[in-house]
This record gives C-alpha cells, structure tokens and sequence, in this order.
C-alpha cells in the first residue's frame, strides 16, 4: 500500500520527484473543498484552517470597532475590508486584484478556492492596497500611494502575501470570492486573481495543516495560533517556490495583522522590505513553543518540513547571494527574539529569480559572522534531512546522532541491495513456466502488488519463525555485527536444511530433495556471493535474510 | 482507491519498474535453453536479472534523480566495454567489504560509504546526497517488493 509512503514525512514533492506524493495530493482536492466551503465556519473549527480562526479573532476587534464606519455589505464584508484597509496601510505597492473581497457575497462556490490562488507569481503586481484602503475609510478612490503609506516602501511580494492573506479571511467567513463579482465593487482591490495556480496543491496542503493545526488553535493564543498556522503553511509550502512564495506571503500576513491593533508596523516592514527569501532562523524558538503546544509528532514534523521548506528553496538560490544575505544577517541581529517577527520569511520572489538570496538570521546569542551563518544553514539542512531518512529507515526512531544513523541507513541500504540480488538470483532460477502467465503476472502485479503483498509476506513468517522475512523485521545491529563478522568458512548448509525441515510450510514444498544439490551450486557461486550467503548463513538462528531463504530455494528448484 | 492507483494509466514509479522489469524477464526467460541448464549458466541469468532489475529501476525513475541518471551511465559504460566487467565490479565491492571492517568513524567516514552505495554518490555533498539516499532507498524497497510478489507469484503457480 501507498499507505506507508503517505505517511512519510510529506517531502517536497517536486525536489525529490517522488510520485508517491502526487498521488497522496490527489485525494485532499475532495477534503479540501469540504474544508474550505462550509459554511459554518465558527461551528466547524475542525475543518477550517487554523489560519483563517486566527484571524477570525483579529477581525472581530476591527469589524466590533468599525462597524458603522465602513459602508458596504454585511459585517463580513467589513472585517475583510477593515483588516484589507489595514493590510494596505502596510503594503502599499504591487497589485491585488479586488477580485477575491467581496463583501456580503456568500457565493460558497469553487471559484472561492480557484481564484484566491490564481495569481500567477511571474507578475509582480503593483500593490493598490492603498487606493482600497482609501476606499474603505471613505470611498474615495486615491491614485499613487497613500500618503500614510509613505514610510513603508513597496514590496510586491507583499502585495501577493496580503491577497493570500485576505484570501484565507474570505474564505474563513464565506466569502464568496468570485472574480466576475469584485470588479464593480473595488476596482483598486486586492488582486488575488493573480495567485498562483498551484491552487490544488497549495489548497490540499492548508486542508492537511488546517487538520494538525486545529488543535492547536483552540487551546493556544491567537499569537500561538497564527505562529502554528504559519508553521503549518510554511511547512506546506515546501514543495514549489510559488507555492511557498504564497504561503509565506500569507503567513507574513498573518503576523503583520496581528500587529496591526497594535501599531508596531514599522518594524514589520522594514523587515519586510530587507528580505525576500529568508530562513527563519529562530525558527528554533517557535519550534520549541510549537511543541509546548501540541507534542505529537506532526508538530516536529512541521517544524522539520518548515525547516525543509527553507532548506530547499534556500539550496535553490544558494549561490546567488549568500554573502550578501549573511552580512543582512550581521545588520539584522537580534531581533530573534521576537517570536512573531521572524517566523516565515522564505518568500522567494519568482519575479526576480536573479536578485534572490537568502537571507539568515543569526539567532539569539549566537555568532553573526557570515562564516558561521552559512554553516548554520548548511547544518541544518542535513539535520532536517537526516530526520527524514530516519523515518523512512525502520528501526531509527531511538537512534539519536548522525554517525549512528548514518550507519542504520547504510546498513539498510546493503540490505536493500543484497535483497535485490538474491530475488533476482532467485528469479533467474525459476522455471521457465512463468511465460506461460505472465502478462496475468503484468496485470495482478501492478494491481494487486500493494494489497497482496502484505498476504505473501504474512505467510512466510508465520511458517519460518526462524528465518523472518527481509530486513525490515530485524534487528539493525545485529545485522551490522553480522556484516561485520562476516565469515568465509563453508557454510553450514546442513544446519539450514535442518532448520528448514523443521518448519515445513506450502512456501517451500521441495525443500526435503534440495540437499544433494546444494555442495555443487555452492561451489560454483561467485565469490562476493558465497561470502554474502555464509553471512546470512552464519547467522541463521538469529536472523535471516529474505536471501537466506531465497538461495535456499532456488537450489530446491534446480 | 485501488482502482484508481492501480489503473494501467496510471504511471507511478512502482508500475513502470514492474511492466519494465516483467518485459526484461520475459526476455531472458525466453533466452533459457531447454537443457537442464548449467550452474554457470544460471550465474550469468542471475546477472543478466540483477541487470535488468536496476535498469528498470533507473530507467523507471529516469533522469530526474542523480542516482538514476548515474546508474544508467555505468551500465552503459558496463555495456560498452562488454559482460566481463560486471565480473570485475563483484570482485571490487568484495574488496570494498573488506575495507569497510577497517571502521571509518564519524559522519564524514558514513558519509563516504554512502557515497559508495548510492549509485553517483561520489561527486555530491552531503546534503544532496542524503536527498539521493532518501530517495534511493524508497525506490530499493520499491524493487524489492514487487520482486518479491513476482518471485512469490512464479513459485507459486
């Protein structure tokens, strides 16, 4: 089954090309719409994105507060706007389309979750935040920037940050967020017609981090709340820069608005305008309020992919700028402290590929020299990596240390190796009889491959305790002491007939006529393979290769 | 579900390797004389399957990976300068065992194991080799199960 694969940490998908992946993204499409289209989003937290509650909170203070100000539709419609006018305030440069804040237009249609993530990335669009934010206060259509928004400089990335963002608050109030509606209603509106089209992926991906991050939200602050929510869409948007690009934009959002009641903008924009793509280094600090939160394992999981996220899109424009990110680094020091501030600033700009580098943050108390940054960054994209692979290798859970579990995954990986080549020595040996069946081979394998397997596989233990199936069922070292210790005496092939008389089983029905056949095969055996087998032979008690049992029966079937 | 992954269009690694490596089965197995066939004969079926299996794999994968991208030009290579170099490659990971007993420690001395492993291992750094290790082995294990189901399926039938 796929199974074991879609529990795997979800990697991103298009850096390691595994298709295991797209298909375990095809089937949140149908959660996802469940997700994001029910209407009673208040009742239904279990559903709704973690994001979308944590602004729910920002936007009950502005719309209780601004009720009768804002002209236009329902009260809805006002918070959207008031948080829009105040986002606007902030970013006052690239273009949103006005298309996604409708307000008082509950279209719960599939356009909502289409066109929130529309916009294609390769256009930098002008931010008319500003003319919308006019507009809220008073109607009035102002061309240019705001004069408010003086102190802030443009960031187009920001613009698009600010539609997801509002996006998501449409969306967590029902908005119906039709294109063909906005037009008429705020020309200057924010433009998230042109969010990207990864829209599938990104939607299935809140759907996933709306799932984990639910819990979280309901027992943590709304600041907790949104740092998960970002956790979640940070680890979300690993797979594609777009992708990322939106969700760190949102995430930016997020924490931009809650600072928004709060008045301290300034600093979000200068952190804003200084970085691009960034790795949030005091990721570390979240990471570990994260966990105080929710300990379950998805927490460090998003952590990790959050961590991986930035390491991938980190690795994709390494070289372009990396000294001049770690002397920002060096400008920037310690406004790690502010848990808020830093969270998710991996934003890369696919508009200006050229001009993207990474910016690391030195954190709290550590060195800012651009030496140790780079190696910082460098350590943590092998640690994250290495937590992968410990997922996948079975058996490392326990094992802490990179040198112990660098040693787990070479073993794994010799055992995988010599698994190969014992089924294919053991395919080799087989009868010819299988040209007989095997396009019904072709068909029942790639059909029945995943449920089947597990009933093959079943049999054979139960029938051979002494010999339990392939690799996985072992004991790690033991099977490194084994390698280790290989020995090149003549293996005890009676000892092994012996034991496999013992537990005769419908898997093996030749077994008791193989004996007389087995001293001339063996001598004739290439070397490496002789030594391989007196290795799994040596130790058959204990444990056993899935080869052990293999070579057994191929010489049964000479 | 399983209907919908496990459709003939549907085209996931572990599908393509199968068909691939059925195909390169059949081909050898048509191959077989009808004798009994020698010992010797059976070591160089042996390989010719341990070959097919990894070039389907790779091919499977194709050139999306490094790994698969270098195995498919090692065995090319192996192709061109004939069969007996396979012979040769077994002998030198014979040696490469008894090397490894002499305990290269810590992460760098790991890693250059791995680096030997992982088809294409040598020209990477350490981060993108664990990216090809990740995905190496998903794919190894991916072989190994549906050469098991074949194995299981010939023997059984």
């Amino acid at each position: 089954m796929e199974k074991e694969n879609m529990t795997q940490p979800n990697w991103a998908s298009s850096t390691f090309g595994m298709e295991i992946q797209p298909n375990e993204l095809n089937y949140a499409p149908d959660q996802l719409t469940n997700c994001f289209f029910n209407p009673n989003w208040d009742n239904s937290v279990d559903q709704s994105d973690p994001f979308e509650s944590a602004l729910s909170s920002i936007v009950s203070s502005p719309a209780a507060s601004n009720a009768g100000a804002i002209p236009g539709g329902g009260g809805d419609g006002l918070m959207i706007r008031e948080l829009i006018g105040r986002l606007g305030s902030i970013c006052n440069s690239g273009d949103i389309s006005p298309q996604n804040y409708i307000a008082g237009h509950n279209n719960n249609n599939n356009s909502t979750n289409t066109s929130c993530y529309s916009t294609p990335l390769n256009s930098p669009p002008k931010l008319k935040l500003s003319m919308m934010d006019s507009q809220i206060r008073g109607n009035l259509p102002i061309p240019g920037n705001h004069p408010s928004l003086a102190p802030f400089s443009p960031d187009p990335g920001f613009a698009e940050r600010a539609a997801r963002f509002s996006c998501f608050v449409s969306n967590t109030s029902c908005m119906g967020l039709n294109e063909t509606e906005l037009p008429y209603r705020l020309m200057p509106r924010v433009e998230s017609g042109r969010l990207s089209r990864a829209a599938s992926n990104q939607s299935l991906k809140l759907a996933t981090g709306s799932q984990m991050g639910v819990q979280e939200n309901n027992r943590s602050s709304p600041q907790e709340a949104n740092l998960a929510a970002d956790k979640k869409l940070s680890r979300l948007s690993r797979s594609s820069t777009p992708e990322n690009t939106e969700l760190g934009d949102s995430r930016e959002g997020s924490s931009v608005s809650e600072q928004i009641p709060g008045g301290e903008v300034s600093n979000k924009v200068d952190t804003e305008t200084k970085g691009r793509k960034r790795k949030s280094i005091p990721r570390g600090k979240a990471k570990e309020t994260f966990s105080l939160t929710t300990p379950s394992a998805k927490d460090s999981k998003a952590a990790l992919d959050n961590d991986e996220s930035n390491a991938k899109r980190s690795k994709q424009d390494e070289d372009a700028g990396n000294e001049k990110d770690t002397a920002k680094g060096k400008t920037e020091p310690k406004t790690a402290g502010d848990v808020n501030q830093k969270q998710n600033k991996d934003n890369s700009k696919p508009a200006e590929p050229p001009k993207d580098y990474i910016h690391v943050r030195a954190r709290r108390g550590q060195a800012t020299d651009s030496h140790s940054l780079a190696e910082r960054v460098r350590r943590e994209k092998i640690s994250e990596r290495m937590k992968f692979l410990q997922d996948l290798v079975p058996g490392c859970n326990k094992v802490t240390g990179k040198a112990v579990m660098l040693d787990e995954i070479i073993n794994y990986v010799q055992s995988l190796q010599r698994q190969v080549e014992f089924l294919s020595m053991k395919l080799s040996t087989v009868n010819p009889r299988m040209d007989l069946n095997m396009d019904a081979l072709l068909s029942k394998d790639i059909f029945q491959s995943r449920g089947a397997l597990p009933h093959t596989l079943y049999p054979i233990d139960s029938a051979m305790p002494t010999f339990p199936f392939g690799y996985q069922h072992q004991q790690v070292p033991s099977l490194h002491s084994s390698i280790a210790n290989g020995t090149e005496n003549q293996f005890p092939v009676n000892s092994l007939n012996a034991a496999l008389r013992r537990n005769p089983s419908a898997q093996l029905p030749p077994i008791d006529g193989f004996g007389e056949a087995t001293p001339e095969v063996s001598a004739l055996w290439e070397d490496d393979l002789q030594s391989v087998v007196q290795m799994a032979f040596g130790q058959n008690k204990q444990q056993s290769f899935h080869g052990s049992m293999a070579a057994a029966q191929m010489k049964v079937e000479l | 579900m399983n209907s919908k992954r496990f459709s003939p269009t549907s085209s996931t690694i572990k599908s393509r390797f199968t068909r691939r490596f059925l195909r390169a089965l059949l081909k050898i197995n048509r191959q077989r004389t009808r004798t009994p066939s020698s010992p010797m004969e059976i070591c160089q079926r042996y390989l010719k399957v341990k070959l097919a299996a990894d070039v389907s794999m790779a091919s499977a994968v194709g050139s999306r990976r490094a790994w698969s991208r270098a195995m498919l030009a090692k065995i090319r290579h192996g192709v061109r300068t004939g069969s007996m170099c396979s012979l040769t490659m077994m002998r030198k990971r014979k040696i490469y065992h008894r090397k490894k007993s002499t305990k290269e420690v810590g992460i760098v001395g790991n890693a250059k194991v791995l680096r030997k492993l992982v088809p294409g291992g040598e020209a990477m750094d350490t981060c993108s080799l664990l990216d090809e290790t990740f995905h190496y082995i998903k794919c190894l294990s991916t072989q190994v199960k549906v050469m098991t189901r074949i194995a299981d399926q010939i023997c059984s039938t």
